[in-house]
Order: C-alpha cells, then sequence, then structure tokens
C-alpha cells in the first residue's frame, strides 16, 4: 500500500480489517409488535444492502485521506465507522487515541439549549474535561463569532452559524484524528477559509485527517493519499492524484469541479 | 493566528463514562428545573396529590382495611419509589429518539443513554425523601431500625429499573408500538404492586405470586422505616433474584441491539 513518504514509519492510527455495514433499504419500513410475534420467515431481510463491505484500510498518524466517490457509494459510512458513532456488522475498526468527528452538519447539537450549554455539553461529550472547555471557552466563540450570540437558543441560528459553531467546536477538541464530512460547502467563504487555516494548522501539528469531500481543489489542497469508494467497497488507495484521476476517468470529470 | 496545543491527555474509560452520564444526567435536571418556576415542588406535588386522593378515599370515604396507620406514611413510603419506577421505565422509551442528533454523533458508552434517566429520575426520589419525614412527623409515624434496609432498597430499585431500561429503550426504536404498550403495563402494574396495599392484604395464595413482581418486595423495604411489620424476607429475596435477572437480560438484549439501534435513530 502506498503510503506516503512523509509518514515514515510512523504508528498506525486507524485500522480497518474487512469492514462491512448493511442497513434497511427501507427506513422508514419501521416493524411493529405484529412482526415480532410473526415468526422466523417474515423477519428474515430481504430489503438489506451492503452500505460498505471489504473494505481494509490503514491509517499511520499524520496522514491526510482524502475519501472520493460519488453519493451514495459508503463515503459518509466510512466515516461514521472510524468515528465510532455506527459498529460494523462484521470486521473491525480500530482507532488509537481520540477523533474528533464534524460528520453531522449540526455537530449534534441540541436545539432548546443556548450556545453556551452546547459548547459545554458537546464537548463535554467528546470527553474534554470542564476545565479544559473553559480554557478554550472564549477561543471557540471567538472563532465561530458568535460572541453575540452565546445565550441565544441554538434552534434560532441560522444554518451559517449552525456550520461555523460546529467546526469551531470540534477543531478545538485537540484530538489526534480528524474527521470531516462535506459539512463546509454550506459556509461562507470568508469562514471557509479560516477553517482551511486552521486545517492546515492541525496538520502542520501532526494531526491525522479524513477528509470527504466533492471539491478536487480541497482535496489536492490537504490530501496527499486518497481512497475510492464505489458501491460500498474500496476500489483504489493510492495517492490523492492518482485517485482523482482514476475518479474523473470512471465519470468523465464533471462531478468533480476544478 | 491561534497556535494547535498538543493533544489532550486520553481518559481512562471510567473517567469516560462518569463524566458522559454526569452531564446527561445534569442537563436533564437542569432542563426540568430551569424551565419551570415551581422546579422541585412539581416533582414532589405530583406524588403528594396522588397521596392525598388515595388517603381521602380510603379513610374518609370507606372504612380502610389495608395497609397501616398513618396510612398517608404508608401511601408515600409507596407512591415516591413508585414515581422514580414510573418515570424512569416511561422516559426510557423515548432514551434514544428524545436525544437522537447526540446519539448519532458522539460515541460515549450507550449505555450512558439509559442510565441517565435512572440517575436524574433517582436523585428527584432522593430529594423527595424529606416529604416523608415531614408527614412522619405531622402523622407521628415511628422511624425504625428498619430505615437502614432504606439504601438496599435504592440498589434494589436501581438495578431493577436498568434492567428493564436496557431491553425496552433499544426495542423501542424498531417497535414504536411497545411505547404505548409500556405506558399501559405500567398503569396496570401501579395497581398490581403494593402501593395502595400492603403485599399482606392481599388474599392467602396470591401473595407468593404478587412476589415475583420485584415491586413488592422493593416497596416492602422501604415502608420497614416506619412499618416493620410490612418487611417480608420471602418477597425481598424474590425481588433480588428478579432484579439481577431483569439487568441480567437487559445486559444482553441491549448488547444484541446496539448496532442496530445505531444505524436507526
Amino acid at each position: 500500500m502506498a503510503a506516503p513518504e512523509s509518514a515514515g514509519r510512523a504508528d498506525v492510527v486507524i485500522r480497518v480489517r474487512g469492514a462491512g455495514i448493511r442497513f434497511r433499504r427501507n427506513r422508514r419500513g419501521r416493524r411493529s409488535f405484529k412482526d415480532l410475534f410473526a415468526g422466523r420467515n417474515r423477519r428474515s431481510r430481504p430489503g438489506e444492502f451492503w452500505a460498505l463491505r471489504g473494505v481494509d484500510v490503514e491509517v499511520r498518524a499524520g496522514e491526510a485521506i482524502g475519501v472520493v466517490g460519488r453519493n451514495g457509494q459508503g463515503k459518509s459510512t466510512l466515516l461514521k465507522l472510524v468515528a465510532g458513532v455506527m459498529l460494523p456488522d462484521e470486521g473491525s475498526v480500530d482507532v488509537v487515541g481520540g477523533v474528533a468527528p464534524l460528520i453531522e452538519i449540526t455537530g449534534g447539537f441540541v436545539d432548546d439549549l443556548t450556545v453556551r450549554e452546547n459548547v459545554y455539553l458537546t464537548a463535554g461529550l467528546h470527553g474534554m474535561a470542564k476545565h479544559e472547555i473553559d480554557a478554550r471557552y472564549d477561543e471557540i466563540i471567538d472563532f465561530a463569532e458568535l460572541r453575540d450570540f452565546v445565550g441565544t437558543p441554538y434552534k434560532h441560528l441560522s444554518s451559517g452559524m449552525k456550520v461555523r459553531l460546529a467546526f469551531s467546536v470540534i477543531s478545538r477538541l485537540e484530538e489526534p484524528i480528524l474527521l470531516v464530512d462535506e459539512v463546509l460547502a454550506v459556509g461562507d467563504k470568508a469562514f471557509r477559509d479560516k477553517c482551511y487555516a486552521r486545517i492546515d494548522e492541525l496538520l502542520a501539528g501532526g494531526r491525522t485527517l479524513f477528509f470527504v469531500s466533492h471539491n478536487e481543489r480541497d482535496l489536492k489542497r490537504f490530501c496527499t493519499r486518497g481512497l475510492y469508494l464505489d458501491g460500498g467497497a474500496l476500489v483504489l488507495d493510492a495517492p490523492i492524484r492518482d485517485v482523482l484521476a482514476a475518479y474523473g476517468r470512471d465519470h468523465g470529470g464533471t462531478a468533480v469541479a476544478e | 493566528m491561534t497556535t494547535a496545543l498538543p493533544p489532550r491527555p486520553a481518559r481512562t474509560p471510567a473517567q469516560v463514562y462518569r463524566q458522559s452520564l454526569w452531564l446527561l444526567t445534569a442537563r436533564d435536571l437542569k432542563v426540568r428545573y430551569a424551565t419551570s418556576w415551581l422546579g422541585y415542588v412539581w416533582s414532589v406535588l405530583d406524588p403528594l396529590v396522588m397521596a392525598i386522593i388515595y388517603w381521602f378515599v380510603f379513610t374518609q370515604i370507606v372504612d380502610r382495611t389495608i395497609g397501616e396507620a398513618p396510612y398517608i406514611v404508608f401511601l408515600l413510603a409507596g407512591l415516591l419509589p413508585w414515581m422514580w419506577f414510573n418515570g424512569a421505565v416511561g422516559d426510557a422509551t423515548r432514551a434514544f429518539i428524545k436525544d437522537a442528533k447526540l446519539v448519532r454523533s458522539t460515541r460515549i458508552p450507550r449505555t450512558v443513554w439509559v442510565n441517565r434517566i435512572v440517575l436524574s429520575k433517582g436523585i428527584e426520589f432522593v430529594a423527595a425523601i424529606p416529604v416523608i419525614a415531614v408527614f412522619a412527623v405531622i402523622f407521628g409515624a415511628e422511624l425504625t431500625l428498619g430505615v437502614l434496609w432504606l439504601p438496599v432498597a435504592i440498589v434494589l430499585q436501581a438495578v431493577l429499573t436498568v434492567g428493564l431500561g436496557l431491553i425496552i429503550a433499544p426495542l423501542v426504536v424498531f417497535f414504536r408500538d411497545l411505547e404505548r404498550a409500556v405506558k399501559l403495563i405500567l398503569r396496570f402494574l401501579f395497581y398490581a404492586s403494593p402501593i395502595i396495599y400492603g403485599l399482606s392484604d392481599l388474599p392467602a395464595g396470591l401473595g407468593l405470586w404478587a412476589s415475583f413482581n420485584p415491586l413488592a418486595g422493593i416497596i416492602s423495604l422501604y415502608r420497614a422505616a416506619f412499618f416493620p411489620d410490612q418487611l417480608d424476607a420471602r418477597a425481598v429475596l424474590i425481588a433480588a433474584a428478579m432484579s439481577i435477572l431483569i439487568l441480567g437480560v437487559g445486559v444482553l438484549v441491549f448488547r444484541r441491539m446496539v448496532r442496530a439501534v445505531l444505524k436507526e435513530v
């Protein structure tokens, strides 16, 4: 496997082995009590599909990995497995050290709590002690440019503010691994630039990055290695240029903007 | 520009568990008390009003032949634990649904989603205990050494409630009907448990069967503080065995279902 030179002999921090996860095709079709008592054959699962299967990846500390693929090919699912918010049905996903996941546009914030309460709750649930949050609180708020809104219930924020807050909190968790799903597409350009500067800074600090994007320029800017997912399988694990070239070949290069 | 701080020191699993459990418990309590002006009074008022209704019916309208005097203290000693049980089991049906966003985006140990409900309702229960003390003083109920059973009762009830929560919370994600079924079962259980009556008031022969409801033994432990005759050793032993059994089943069910739950919420 072509690990970039810069990673050298660094330790493996993410080890995905034969990982697979399946979902029900029809998420809304909830089973009711009747099915529970209707016997075994009714509960057999014809409507399931593998969102991801047989994926093997090893990531070393300090690598920056871009995940490429069309919508619905398993990119976000892979990130969720690495983040540990979903568990694989087969195979294993081992992560050494903490993960700062920016995988939901909402960052998992709670509507009825204020910005301030949300910062303490979310950072706390991601494993930060209270005094650690205290030390970073001002910076988190300033970075998100929400100084005037700390007492505002989260539900009253604009969608741009929500993304700013999510990125600001998650990127300040100081975890060794940062996962970024395509959430940054929402923010305005000025804030996006700030986010990119922060990601650069984290990478320079030796963090490991897992980045999902449809933006070729961003992928080239941050990532050295690429993973190309198609149909729930890892079809190519190579330097990012090769991965983007292969992806462009398969899909006419129209899906990615240069 | 800011500098990237070094990674934070790793925390032990026990630390992570305690911290997330406490954060969510504290939030539950804060939300409940910050949004209402009377706060604490509400959590006491509910069992109090019920106690007064039953007291009125059974001492003023019909001649009470069940329970012991002072009946209001007898009632409260059963009603307050019932409120904890009822609140925790009822809320367990929404353990994952209510905080779906947080469940989807954090990886705290999943049993925390159930245990924080049992803990926050348990704290409310402990905070309501002084109410019994007040009524005991007013109506002259004598405190006995049986009060030493109180911690045992609390532990048993916590074991039972956590066990039921671990069974109910993941199942409701797949079988929404269960939410209503649980409400119905709880209402039935209120009358099927020795709350407005004592275990010894049941017709002979029924007492043994009623003891398989772990609440029977647990409530008899609570009541031992004022009414030593209510303590029923056989019921307590059955309650302990049932509670541990239910917790074991709960752990198994929860472990089996947690993968599917995370996909579904």
